[in-house]
């Protein structure tokens, strides 16, 4: 169990379960309570986790996304987060995992550059997104998007997969970040 | 129509990095039997999905085992080309949107050119000061083409000057070596030899004469220095004829 994998449990009926991984608990409840309040058909389950792997002995629902949420302020949080993808399956990153930077919007509080995410989420050919949790508003319209993502993750969205998803975001603006 | 609220949230804090607890959702019930209808046959899509997802990652396990190293390669090649094609669909998408922008830009701005009037429009203005400036950039240019030209003129005959000089000299050069060969060759021939030697020869027949001459007039014993004709002569025999050379 200390891999995750994305397929190996059944799914529970019109639930879908989201991993939130990050350092910052204040940020990722806020977060997880304005995904909560979306208007959304399926049941959202939303799981935090500090770090990966999760503990063995609890019984958790199928996950269908992990989210990891880099705190750009923090090196720490940028270490745990790459010491926690060791734990994931690969065939999570096929459409199942995608990646959160938050606190650019105060670049004198950054000790992360942004390429280094930005090279981090090519690695693993996850999108990446940006967003800062701290301002109210752009947290809800994160959890919004996250949420969908999520349903199309859990697959119920009809006709679209989560592999379809990610071929659909990737990026076009910067091949250059492939030669480095 | 479900409701969910997050309770439980960081429930196991000591767990050693472990999970911050799940926050477990309540979902309420439908209440009308339309709703449950709705409800039924979307679970219905969703399990369809879920049950496709599982069937493909299946056939995928299976199609794996036994070509797996040798099929890789041409999966990469084959993702390359379809990531290819995602890119040339991109292009095209773009392309008409630029096109499509421009269309509706000149559309716009066709419809403000109607309605506006002619003498006080910004636009016109802006127009005519572009084409003044238009014009002034192209007599500008056209003056610097000018220039160019006649500092190429310039720098030809320059060029050719250079040439020219250089040929001179090349004349001159020549010319020097022939007369300088000219004169070596003319101090070696047998000509200038025998001429010389034929001078030599002369010379000392005429020192011979001098010296007879001289004899004889002294034993003469004429007194020659009273006559200045013959003291002349006297004397101009006394000259040392191989110093003429």
């Amino acid at each position: 169990m200390s891999v995750l994998r994305p397929l190996d449990k059944l799914p529970g009926l019109n639930t879908a379960t989201i991993l939130l991984v990050g350092t910052d608990d204040v940020l990722l409840q806020q977060l997880a309570g304005s995904m909560l309040k979306e208007d959304c058909a399926s049941e959202l389950k939303v799981h935090l986790a500090k770090s990966l792997p999760l503990p063995s002995d609890v019984n958790r629902p199928r996950i269908d996304l992990i989210v990891f949420v880099v705190n750009l302020h923090s090196q720490h949080s940028l270490r745990n987060v790459e010491e926690s993808l060791h734990h994931v399956d690969s065939t999570f990153f096929l459409g199942k995992v995608s990646f959160l930077a938050t606190g650019a919007g105060q670049e004198s509080h950054c000790s992360v550059h942004r390429n280094t995410v930005v090279k981090l989420a090519h690695t693993y050919r996850s999108p990446l997104l940006f967003c800062d949790l701290e301002v109210e508003g752009f947290r809800t319209t994160m959890a919004q998007r996250l949420v969908r993502m999520l349903q199309i993750c859990a697959g119920h969205v009809p006709g679209v997969s989560a592999l379809n998803l990610l071929s659909l975001l990737r990026s076009t603006e910067n091949p250059s970040l492939e030669d480095l | 129509m479900e409701k969910q609220s997050e309770e439980q949230a960081a429930a196991e804090p000591a767990d050693s990095g472990g999970e911050g607890g799940p926050p477990q959702v309540a979902g309420a019930q439908a209440a009308r039997p339309e709703d449950r209808m709705t409800l039924l046959l979307r679970l219905r899509a969703q399990t369809k999905q879920q049950l496709l997802e599982y069937n493909s990652m299946v056939d995928a396990n299976e199609e794996r085992t036994p070509e797996q190293i040798i099929q890789e390669k041409q999966i990469e090649a084959k993702i390359e080309e379809l990531e290819k094609e995602i890119e040339e669909v991109k292009i095209a998408f773009e392309m008409k949107k630029l096109a499509l922008d421009r269309m509706q830009l000149s559309t716009a701005l066709k419809k403000n050119l109607e309605k506006m009037d002619i003498k006080t429009s910004v636009l016109m203005d802006n127009m005519t000061q572009i084409l003044n400036l238009n014009k002034l950039i192209m007599k500008l240019q056209q003056e610097t083409w000018d220039l160019e030209e006649k500092l190429l003129d310039v720098r030809k005959k320059r060029l050719q000057l250079k040439q020219a000089s250089e040929s001179k000299l090349l004349e001159i050069q020549t010319e020097k070596n022939k007369q300088k060969g000219d004169l070596d060759s003319m101090e070696n021939s047998d000509k200038i030899k025998n001429i010389q030697q034929n001078l030599q020869k002369e010379i000392q027949i005429t020192t011979v004469i001098q010296h007879v001459f001289q004899n004889l007039i002294l034993g003469s014993k004429v007194n020659w220095a009273e006559d200045s004709a013959l003291k002349e002569m006297v004397l101009q025999l006394e000259k040392n004829l191989t110093m003429i050379q």
